[in-house]
């Protein structure tokens, strides 16, 4: 960060440092994922013709260089039951279509793609039905909680984080928490943070500090509603007691390195991607102990 | 006298505040009573960054020994070609050579081979060969490895040599390891005392055991 870099100036050029063009070799191979998984569906469901499309932070626009994926929605009709008479066996029968290609990670609600090599894939695939005709509100199964199955609208929660006018905070913020490996699921982390920031005029250094202040001095979770099904979804247990805790001392942590060294102490020096590989050549010929990798 | 838990958890906390200095995204994690750092490490070259790997630092055998760190931002495929192993444990070197240095610490091990394994995986990402080189998979590795420090080649004379460096004194008429048949003292003495200042016995015998897995 240079001396004449105001602190906006240098939130801004780590966001800028975080995009992913379309045309980017990411986003490139993604696409070309996103076909194959899109083949292997159809071809597994050919009479009830899902639906798929992007959900997550790629429809969302918080994805971020160092923590992209792409999430895909699989919502069959809701009154065909080729993929599956429960919205169990629709899960199950969908992560069975896609280990014919893939390494499936069964998560909560999704299906996470890696290869044999369990190299990520960064694609979370979200079965699901329909609740009727229109196609907007749809029904996933849950494999962890109490409750088997949960009601949603990926409209609603594309629209409701999109519009929240929070893009650069949720990217800077989902920023600090990947590279802080923290456990916090996404989805409810972002929803925490529209709340924090209700109503707030906050510049953008201090809509963080606001939002590291409340998770440093909150004692108890700060309860967040999914906006798509606010009285149906108990989201709880996604922000539980044992994440809140880590979010706050990770929070506090955050606010001292701040106050003590500023914001490249937060966020480190602004990545570059240009000349990278001569870059890397160049740090490796510095290096002074040579070391070579084996594996036993 | 303080017991070993208030010393271990000295120690600990001694060792947080290095590695955060150095390091501020790598977060201590007490996970079943086990420590471990998380996070992401960055490689910065000329006070810029170029890459950052996500990663899991956990101590097996405690926080003086080597650590055993994995990837866990399911980029590097678990494959020995990329030397991992599966499960995302990274395998930054001959663990013998590190413990050679006279300097090893968790920061000097991070800043040296977990440094240079990361900015070799950026490079092979990029189709680029591996910036030192690397050493075979399994005993052929062991075998060039130590036969470098040593200066010898050839699994049996490796061997004698480490048995030799494995105990605290070596007699002038014991047979000389390179397998000539001359009695040490009239033939690799010097060479034998040379390594001995080099060699630790306890590293010469870990290598030894090392190599007895795959015998």
């Amino acid at each position: 960060m240079s001396k004449t870099m105001t602190d906006m100036e240098y939130l801004k050029e780590i966001l800028e440092s975080q995009n992913l063009a379309d045309d980017s070799a990411e986003l490139k191979r993604l696409m070309e994922q996103r076909k194959d998984v899109e083949r292997i569906l159809r071809d597994a469901f050919p009479d009830c013709s899902p639906t798929i499309r992007y959900g997550g932070s790629k429809a969302k626009g918080t994805l971020i260089k160092e923590a992209y994926d792409l999430d895909l929605a699989c919502y069959f009709p809701h009154d065909d039951e080729t993929a599956g008479s429960s919205l169990e066996d629709i899960y199950n029968n969908v992560a069975k279509a896609l280990e014919k290609e893939y390494s499936v990670l069964r998560k909560r609600s999704a299906l996470r793609l890696r290869d044999k090599d369990e190299v990520d894939f960064r694609i979370d695939v979200v079965p699901g039905r329909f609740t009727d005709d229109k196609k907007q509100d749809c029904y996933l199964h849950q494999e962890a909680g109490d409750k088997k199955w949960l009601k949603t609208n990926l409209d609603v929660h594309i629209t409701h984080v999109r519009d929240s006018e929070r893009l650069d905070a949720i990217r800077l913020l989902k920023l600090w928490k990947t590279r802080k490996a923290l456990g916090v699921k996404q989805f409810a982390f972002e929803l925490l943070i529209i709340k924090l920031l209700e109503g707030s005029r906050k510049s953008l250094p201090d809509q963080l500090k606001h939002v590291w202040t409340e998770l440093r001095d909150r004692d108890e979770p700060v309860p967040v509603e999914d906006p798509a099904n606010p009285a149906g979804n108990d989201l709880a247990d996604l922000l539980n007691t044992q994440v809140w805790s880590e979010l706050s001392s990770v929070a506090a942590d955050t606010l001292l390195t701040l106050d003590a060294n500023g914001w490249e102490a937060v966020f480190g020096k602004v990545p570059t991607d240009s000349g990278k590989t001569a870059s890397l050549l160049a740090a490796a010929a510095s290096v002074s102990v040579r070391t070579k990798p084996w594996c036993g | 006298m303080r017991n070993s838990q208030e010393a271990i958890s000295a120690d600990l906390r001694e060792l947080e505040r290095t590695i955060r200095e150095r390091y501020p995204d790598l977060r201590l994690v007490i996970e079943n009573g086990r420590p471990a750092f998380r996070g992401s490490f960055p490689i910065v070259h000329d006070s810029h960054e170029l890459d950052r790997f996500l990663v899991d630092i956990s101590f097996p055998e405690g926080i003086k020994r080597l650590p055993i760190i994995r990837e866990i931002g399911g980029r590097i495929p678990r494959t020995t070609a990329r030397h991992t192993f599966v499960g995302g444990g990274i395998c930054t070197e001959v663990p013998e050579l590190t413990l050679l240095r006279e300097d090893y610490s968790l920061l000097s091990y991070l800043g040296g081979p977990v440094r240079n394994y990361f900015i070799g995986q950026s490079l092979v990402e990029q189709g680029k060969p591996w910036p030192f080189g690397e050493w075979d998979h399994g005993k052929e590795g062991l075998l060039q490895a130590y036969g470098d420090v040593l200066g010898v080649t050839g699994e049996l004379v490796i061997r004698r040599y480490l048995d030799y460096l494995g105990h605290k004194k070596v007699k002038g008429h014991w047979l000389c390891p390179c397998g000539s048949g001359n009695q040490i003292r009239q033939c690799h003495l010097a060479i034998v005392r040379r390594l001995q200042e080099v060699v630790p016995p306890r590293i010469a015998r870990q290598a030894l055991e090392r190599l007895n897995k795959y015998s």
